[in-house]
């Protein structure tokens, strides 16, 4: 690596970037000032949760922000040139030719009404000039065969007959078929499912050696950078903080930040009794113009942390971090994953009282109008007790969120028995009245999208208030009753006063759960309850469930396909694949000993910053 | 939410201000008729009194737009033809958005045979050629101006149906109300207080449009011969009567004619804007 990096002339490099928006009247600032060298063949990492400006960074070097965006300041050089001064005619030919860019979501980037083979030939660097229809054709399945498709028939499809691992490996095919020297990856791996995005890392990496092409990985998730990276940068709310080599950030962390995201991070080996996130919510980059970025939620922040924003500063070899305290607090911060609370030995599961809350027998669900495919549920049979908390892994696809929505009534199974609490969701009429409202007595559901669950033209208090009196119509005082809700989910009860838009991520899905608190309900599911969350949140949420869990005894169905966040809340766990359950049982002794092949293939997927990973 | 205020941004970049100025024109346009409308006194003359003596005549620094066959003054008959440009549109507006909004909402909302019994009869009523139909009705109904405000009225419910309908539709997959219909809320509520909220946007700007239809579509019954009285002052029905003495007098058919043309774009040009500002408010959200 250090080789590498000797060599003079990086083959990327950002000077002093800022980014802003042009709103009303204002600007915003996006990105307030990044410095970032890339050298040839080098995998450089740029890590930070929603809002801290590294996507538009993504965007500015290859020269598509979107129109009201802008660079007000700074430099992107490469190959010796400044890439801000082009024009959108000289920008076309380094575009694709020079700087590969694949972009996150494989279901918009490929044009859905041309064949991928076309999308290919289109990229190919000599595209149109003098190549016969049956040469490019050729040339284009090839650059199929080289990104893992061997099918020749992909080049014929559309995007919407392929899967999203499918279409993410033509989406690379066509942003490196002109031989770049520098691939750009926005989250290329994070819409898809935890199998196949280590196929699609282990492809990106296999291609980046191939052919010593420098690689910018923007990622949310600090695993997946250390596992590809051979240097991170840690953005935050528009502000560089930290950078450093991959393996040393992840030993030790010389920015407050960095620390709080590696122990925000639930471990997969073992369960922890509670994770130490960091507290509040990423800031608005204009909030903390003129200090510390971090100040407001860094524990060890003092007084002088706000006076004016600190410079980035070398504290150790080829180690730069933006804290000023960092000499007297660094040794506080080394090794953060070890020091992690191990978790009481989990009580015995308790017996459940007068039978399963909730049974299943060989539920099945097919969908109108693919009754020629393969079923969504192919009869699983499962159990969920009293008051325990049971885990549904599987990747999508494989039904669990079927099964989830039809547990609440969203969805009517085709065939087989579904009893929840007494009431039998599984009839073949429709629910009555009565039944319909004992169900929503029992069972509440939690959604994975927190910015569109709850409904955007009412107040938080308004929300719920609703249920609390549909629930209890008896209820004196809602708004006490409002207050406590907001209260037991770590929210101050003014915010019953607000509409969701000021809300994060995070307090979003605290609000849906308190929304489904307010019934008293039995059992609670949740369907992918984190994954839409920064992690800092992610902990936070996880903590709340935790201790919802353990003081109110209410049960869980936990919808996820990550398997460290499922070991850190779950009895007991059904893995789901292609509609079966595959295997079940107490959560430690199948993430320890997994009996089925897919499961096995699931635990090895999960990012790991080191090790077999991706190798 | 990161990805959704920057599309918003970037939609509106360089043309925030224009549109913004271009309906603050339309709406000082629309208080200027307005306040015409609800002011017969504005009007220099008496809009019905005939004048056989000045006869047809073009525009004179007493009578600014001239006057018409029986001596009337235009200027004072736009002005006071403001009222019904206004008044029946504005009914029709009403009467379309209340029964127009109600149906859709409830067939977008129960959907199946409820949603089918709605949308049948909106395709009915939009394979009537409308302007035919208010006609017939009209004719048959002895006509009148309050008739042909009724007939719009009825006409253009359908139209407001079907586009709630269709915002609806986009609604209930979303989570929230999923999410609601798991807390057992009722359907009526449902409706009413989380779906509805979220179309308003598309019910305003759909009002608008309706409005400048209802306008235009009004007009050409009076010019018909299908709308206002004769007599009366109405633009529509100006323009037909003056429509002869084009040549003596243009202002007679002129005024008329810009007045409904600059309000109609004007409702349209407004619509559009307080569309974008509510969606954009929407959408932050």
């Amino acid at each position: 690596m250090n080789e590498v990096e000797s060599v003079d002339e990086p083959a990327l490099e950002i000077r002093r970037l800022r980014i802003e928006a042009a709103g009303r009247g204002t600007a915003t600032t996006i990105v307030s000032s990044l410095d970032l060298s890339l050298a040839a063949g080098e995998t450089v990492g740029i890590v930070g949760e929603s809002g801290s400006g590294k996507s538009m960074t993504a965007r500015a070097v290859v020269g598509l922000l979107p129109p009201s965006v802008f660079v007000s300041r700074g430099e992107i050089r490469y190959g010796g040139r400044s890439l801000l001064e082009l024009t959108e005619r000289q920008w076309r030919r380094i575009r694709g030719s020079e700087l590969g860019f694949v972009m996150q979501d494989p279901f918009t980037m490929l044009n859905p009404v041309r064949k991928c083979g076309r999308v290919i030939e289109e990229s190919l660097p000599d595209a149109g000039r003098g190549t016969s229809r049956r040469q490019r054709r050729a040339e284009s399945i090839e650059r199929l065969a080289e990104v893992g498709i061997t099918d020749e028939a992909v080049a014929d499809r559309y995007p919407f007959q392929l899967s999203g691992g499918m279409r993410q490996r033509v989406a690379i095919a066509a942003a490196i078929a002109s031989e770049p020297q520098v691939l750009i990856a926005d989250e290329p791996s994070t819409a898809l499912d935890v199998t196949t995005q280590r196929d699609i890392l282990l492809l990106l990496k296999k291609l980046q050696a191939a052919r010593g092409m420098g690689l910018v990985l923007i990622t949310h998730d600090l695993r997946v950078a250390f596992a590809m990276c051979d240097r991170v940068y840690v953005l935050y709310a528009g502000h560089l903080v930290e950078a450093a080599a991959a393996a040393e950030l992840e030993s030790t962390p010389m920015h407050p930040y960095t620390h709080g995201l590696l122990i925000s991070e639930p471990p997969v080996d073992r369960r922890v009794a509670e994770l130490t996130g960091i507290p509040g919510a990423v800031p608005v980059p204009d909030d903390v113009a003129g200090r510390c970025a971090f100040e407001p939620r860094c524990a060890w922040s003092t007084p002088t942390c706000r006076n004016g924003t600190p410079p980035l500063t070398e504290v150790a070899p080829r180690h730069l971090s933006a804290c000023t305290r960092v000499r007297e607090i660094h040794g506080e911060m080394a090794h953060p994953r070890s020091r992690m609370r191990l978790a009481e030995p989990l009580p015995p599961a308790r017996p459940p009282s007068g039978g399963p809350l909730v049974r299943g027998r060989d539920v099945r669900k097919v969908f109108d109008g693919r009754r020629d495919q393969a079923p969504a549920l192919a009869g699983v049979s499962f159990e969920i007790g009293y008051g325990e908390s049971v885990g549904l892994v599987g990747e999508s696809g494989s039904g669990k969120t079927t099964l989830a929505r039809s547990l609440v009534g969203l969805e009517r199974i085709t065939s087989g028995e579904l009893v929840v609490d007494g009431v039998a969701v599984s009839a073949g009429s429709r629910l009555d009245a009565r039944d319909r409202r004992r169900l929503s007595h029992t069972v509440q559901m939690v959604f994975q999208d927190p910015y569109s669950s709850l409904n955007p033209m009412r107040t938080i208090g308004s929300a719920l208030k609703e249920v609390v009196r549909l629930h209890d119509p008896s209820a004196t005082d809602p708004s006490a009753r409002v207050a406590e809700l907001l209260e037991s989910v770590g929210l101050p009860a003014e915010l019953a006063q607000r509409k969701p838009v000021i809300l994060s991520g995070g307090q979003r899905q605290r609000v849906a759960i308190a929304r489904a608190l307010a019934v008293r309900p039995k059992l609670l599911v949740f369907d992918e309850p984190l994954s839409a969350l920064d992690m800092s949140a992610q902990a936070q949420v996880l903590n709340l469930l935790t201790r919802l869990h353990r003081d109110r005894g209410i049960g869980y169905l936990f919808i996820t396909h990550d398997l460290a966040m499922v070991r850190q809340i779950v009895d007991r766990v059904y893995v789901l694949y292609r509609g079966d359950i595959v295997e079940s049982g107490p959560v430690d002794e199948v993430l320890a000993r997994p009996a089925d092949q897919y499961t096995k293939k699931l635990i090895e997927s999960i990012p790991r910053p080191t090790g077999t990973w991706l190798t | 939410m990161n990805g959704v205020s920057e599309r918003t941004a970037s939609g509106r970049h360089g043309t925030a201000n224009r549109s913004d100025v271009t309906a603050g024109l339309c709406f000082a346009f629309l208080a200027v008729i307005c306040a015409l409308a609800l002011g017969p006194s504005m009007a220099p003359y008496d809009a019905m009194g005939a004048n056989l003596t000045i006869g047809l005549g073009p525009p004179t620094e007493s009578h600014w737009l001239g006057t018409d066959a029986l001596g009337r003054d235009i200027l004072s008959r736009v002005i006071v033809g403001a009222r019904a440009a206004l008044l029946g549109p504005l009914i029709v507006t009403l009467v379309s958005m209340v029964f127009g909004n109600a149906l859709g909402l409830i067939a977008g909302c129960r959907g199946g045979w409820v949603d089918s019994v709605v949308m049948r009869w909106v395709d009915l009523m939009l394979a009537l050629p409308g302007l035919l139909v208010a006609v017939v009705v009209i004719g048959a109904l002895g006509g009148g101006y309050w008739v042909a405000v009724a007939v719009l009225g009825v006409l253009l419910v359908p139209f407001d149906a079907r586009v709630i309908r269709g915002a609806a539709l986009e609604q209930i997959p979303r989570p929230y109300v999923e999410a609601a219909r798991t807390l057992g809320v009722p359907w009526w509520r449902l409706t009413l207080f989380h779906v509805w909220p979220n179309v308003s946007a598309v019910t305003v700007a759909n009002s608008f449009l309706a409005f400048a239809m209802a306008l235009v579509s009004l007009s050409g019954l009076s010019f018909l011969g299908f709308g206002a009285d004769a007599g009366q002052p109405d633009w529509g029905l100006m323009i037909a009567e003056n429509r002869t003495n084009l040549f003596e007098n243009p202002a007679s058919v002129v005024a008329p004619g810009c007045l409904l043309i600059l309000t109609a774009t004007c409702v349209n040009l407004l619509g559009d804007w307080v569309y974008q500002r509510l969606s954009e408010r929407g959408l932050s959200r």
